[in-house]
């Protein structure tokens, strides 16, 4: 791709977003009524907030302060929940009341662990918010790059859902590979090596979380 | 149960059997393995394989080796790919960015001293890199996560019926291979040596992403074998984007994580 090819679509970009927030102004002005919550609070703007929080606690704090830290951001941001449904895919239906709690607590722990070491090698990372594309389910799909210091950026996307108390993220995608459906793949296939039930993934998720 | 989800339309009647349950599994995001036994089996040598000296000399090679010798040693290797880069873009349809490539070849190879220097990025010339495994992809009338049965090549790693298929197009077209053959020259080691090379270079490349998903996941085959699929999906649907930009958001329709 030729520079100014890079720099039409950059420009298409902005302009996507601006035709977006700008209809949904004009959809604010119009008819409140009518405005789903998703409009009125900006996908992007979420996720422009979520990078600039987790760029803070890294800069700031270190070992469990930042997972702690971590963890909150991925409370109020995350839709954690839903998520860890998706991760189980078929198998929720089969878990009982307790070990969906226990489930979703582990995966709590496994995420905010591996997030914090993965920031562990913050250098100066920077996130640059793209294309924001609303689909017709109530998801929104937003681009980002991960520029890094040296080397091609990173490819980014987040799937932000609004499930009532306002947008929350329940997908990320890097380099086209989604979060959650490596998980699910992931979770399914223990499950169906150690005898077809839940428990002995929970209780390894429990051990992990331990450690 | 997994050839189910082969195709689209399979994964479309699922849903529709499912019926809007709120959990409803479109099983779309597994992928079809019917040879898992020996996939498994292939997949713990390569890990021995790599444990014992892949990864340390990857790490070697990005701890020591100083940064300018690595971005030289990419470059030529980047390169000698340039002309099967040309070559798929070709049967891709897309003849100008073939044309854009193959000028990046002649001018790093010449003005950047047989391609120590990317001097052609400085001057706009963007690089690509394509095999024959997104040319299939991107012909083939199927959904991109569906490349054949996922197989696990000894030494290579994850791969597929279609990306294997395409390594094997790649390495008969390769006219740096027909070359050496032709000239009669000592193509052993001058193979080794690239091959080799190419290995250190993209393993090195790797070792953040690939320890994370280990070290995150319960069953690291499957974990890398869903993680793989999507990431060769989504290279071959930025490929076919110019003409198709909605299959990809109607597939994610019909997901189950979309609910």
């Amino acid at each position: 791709m030729s520079l100014l090819a890079v720099r039409r679509v950059m420009s298409r970009r902005l302009l996507l977003r601006r035709a977006g927030l700008g209809l949904a102004a004009a959809a604010l002005v119009a008819s409140p009524a009518l405005v789903p919550p998703a409009w009125a609070a900006d996908p992007a703007n979420l996720i422009e907030s979520v990078a600039a929080q987790v760029i803070e606690i890294v800069k700031t704090k270190t070992g469990a302060d930042r997972e702690a830290a971590i963890r909150q951001v991925l409370r109020t941001n995350f839709d954690l929940p839903a998520m860890g449904r998706t991760a189980l895919g078929k198998h929720w239906n089969d878990a009982s009341e307790a070990q969906r709690t226990r489930f979703l607590a582990a995966v709590e722990t496994a995420e905010a662990r591996a997030y914090s070491e993965r920031f562990g090698q913050y250098a100066g990372q920077t996130l640059t918010v793209g294309k924001v594309m609303a689909r017709p389910n109530g998801v929104t799909v937003v681009d980002s790059r991960l520029n890094q210091t040296s080397g091609q950026p990173i490819k980014l996307e987040w799937e932000v859902r609004n499930g009532g108390q306002g947008p929350l993220v329940t997908d990320v995608k890097v380099e086209g590979v989604s979060m959650v459906m490596t998980r699910r793949s992931d979770f399914n296939s223990y499950i169906q090596n150690n005898g077809g039930t839940v428990e002995p993934l929970i209780k390894e998720l429990e051990a992990r979380a331990a450690r | 149960m997994h050839r189910l989800r082969r195709s689209v339309v399979a994964a479309v009647a699922a849903v529709a059997l499912a019926g809007g349950c709120s959990t409803g599994d479109t099983g779309a995001a597994e992928v079809w393995d019917p040879i898992e036994t020996p996939n498994r089996f292939i997949f713990s040598i390569n890990q021995a394989v790599d444990i014992i000296a892949l990864r340390p000399l990857a790490v070697i090679y990005r701890d020591w080796v100083p940064e300018p010798a690595q971005k030289s040693v990419r470059n030529v290797l980047d390169n000698l790919g340039e002309p099967v880069t040309a070559i798929n873009e070709v049967f891709q349809g897309d003849p100008n960015r073939a044309a854009t490539t193959m000028a990046r070849f002649l001018v790093n190879s010449t003005v950047g001293v047989a391609g120590l220097f990317d001097v052609a990025t400085r001057l706009g010339l963007e690089r690509t890199k394509e095999d024959a495994g997104k040319t299939i992809g991107v012909l083939a009338k199927v959904e991109p996560e569906n490349g054949g049965f996922y197989l696990v090549l000894p030494g290579i790693g994850p791969s597929n019926a279609r990306d294997a298929t395409g390594l094997m197009i790649d390495y008969l077209v390769d006219p740096f291979r027909i070359l050496t053959f032709n000239l009669a020259m000592d193509w052993t080691a001058y193979q080794a040596a690239r091959y080799g090379m190419n290995a250190i270079d993209y393993r090195s490349r790797t070792i953040f992403a690939l320890d994370d998903l280990e070290k995150n996941s319960v069953d690291y085959y499957a974990a890398l074998r869903s993680a793989y699929t999507q990431n060769r999906a989504d290279q071959i649907r930025l490929r076919r984007e110019k003409t198709d930009t909605k299959s990809e958001l109607e597939r994610r329709d019909n997901l189950a994580l979309v609910r």
